[in-house]
């Protein structure tokens, strides 16, 4: 299974979340965040300038398009960024 | 009163002092920060409370006195784009994605600004229809959408339809937060009338003036942290936010005075076309014109006009008000 971790501007929040659901996601979890990165210091107290963190666990195949697709459709539109890792999930069935 | 004493009167109210306590904290890089469900709860009262009250007075005034100003700051709030995108455009030879998106700014309005105006006037003593705050929740909106159609024109391609960018930027304009809290506490207190206003009295009109204060202490965080960004915008940005507040002002009053209102209101339409948008217009354009710096627009109406509304344009709309009513 693949953790995919997106981090990016509040206002990216709908489009992602549309992405992941449409690439076969199935379900989410989405925590406001701050740092800094290429667009300067982010910092999260008010809600439209901070940061959120989406994570999401997917089956392999469907971690390549969401990847191949949050490049090309939402990469250009937000700042934004995105990583994969490998993880071991409990009940497998769920994702 | 003079200009200066009136600029003095602003300057020491106690919302203004805690604007500049708070532009001190960021610049010291203090540890001083409000938590995002405060700076939250914080603009819904806000926003309920002048809505309200603004929905109390529309139903004393009667919708027949509000119509023709109402129509007025509607046209002049999506008006101002149309010669502030040329002047950024050609002046300030900025691409014409950032040029309008700062013209959808400084048509929109900022709602702290018109309430920290309304507390001026009541500071110096000076009546006004307190049911300005329509025009609030009406100029908000179509000076982003006149923005984004403007971006839309100068940079599309030949076949490309304007249309689905202006929709999406619709939803957030027309059913953002501010928006919808500013239009339904309007309509609540318009329904309910003085007799409803009794009763939440107590909470939304005694704290408001504290609540306001510790608000402007949270604006002066933001806009403070901003500062730094002054050196990337450039002079013409820092000029441009300082000389259109003084165009738009004076333009707003004018209309206020042409359609009827007294000194008090017509200062405030001149703060609101002189104000520039920071919540809703950032929300729209973002989606609407990706490809706009948001440090442009941003910095612009945070950072450089909003202070010096608060500070000085608030007073200078004033000044004017009463020179076009002697």
């Amino acid at each position: 299974m693949k953790l995919i971790t997106v981090v990016c501007e509040a206002y990216a929040r709908e489009p992602v979340l549309d992405l992941l659901r449409s690439a076969g996601a199935r379900g989410w979890t989405l925590f406001g965040v701050e740092g800094e990165g290429a667009r300067g210091g982010r910092t999260a107290d008010i809600p439209e300038f901070s940061n959120i963190q989406v994570e999401v666990v997917v089956r392999p195949e469907v971690a390549a398009v969401l990847l191949e697709r949050l490049e090309r459709e939402l990469f250009p539109r937000y700042g934004m960024i995105a990583f994969v890792s490998d993880v071991q999930v409990l009940r497998a069935g769920k994702f | 009163m003079t200009l200066l004493e009136a600029v003095q009167a602003n300057l020491l109210s106690p919302a203004v002092l805690f604007f500049a306590l708070g532009v001190f904290a960021a610049l010291v890089k203090s540890d001083l920060r409000f938590p995002e469900p405060l700076y939250l709860g914080l603009t819904i009262y806000l926003l309920v409370a002048i809505g309200i009250k603004g929905g109390v007075a529309i139903s004393s005034a009667g919708l027949a006195t509000l119509w023709l100003p109402g129509l007025a700051a509607m046209f002049l709030g999506a008006l101002i784009p149309f010669w502030t995108f040329p002047v950024l455009r050609w002046t300030g030879g900025l691409p014409a994605a950032d040029a309008a998106a700062i013209a959808a700014h400084y048509g929109s309005v900022s709602a702290v600004t018109f309430i920290a105006a309304t507390n001026y006037l009541l500071s110096v003593g000076l009546p006004f229809e307190n049911y300005a705050t329509a025009f609030l929740a009406i100029m908000e909106a179509p000076a982003i959408l006149i923005g984004i159609v403007l971006c839309k024109l100068a940079t599309r391609q030949p076949g490309e339809a304007v249309f689905p960018a202006v929709k999406s930027a619709a939803h957030e304009a027309l059913l953002g937060r501010s928006v919808l809290l500013l239009v339904g506490s309007l309509l609540i207190g318009f329904v309910t009338g003085s007799a409803g206003m009794e009763k939440v009295a107590p909470f939304f009109v005694t704290p408001f003036q504290g609540v306001l204060a510790l608000f402007l202490l949270e604006m002066g965080i933001v806009a403070g942290r901003r500062l730094g960004d002054l050196r990337k915008v450039g002079p013409f940005l820092i000029g441009f936010g300082i000389l259109v507040p003084l165009v738009n002002g004076a333009l707003g009053v004018a209309v206020g005075h042409a359609t009827g209102l007294s000194v008090g209101g017509a200062t405030l339409l001149g703060v609101l076309a002189a104000s520039a948008s920071y919540i809703a217009a950032p929300a729209a354009i973002r989606v609407a014109i990706p490809e706009a710096n948001p440090t442009l627009y941003l910095t612009a109406s945070l950072a450089i006009t909003f202070p010096f509304n608060l500070t000085l344009g608030i007073p200078y709309c004033l000044a004017v008000a009463r020179w076009f009513y002697s």
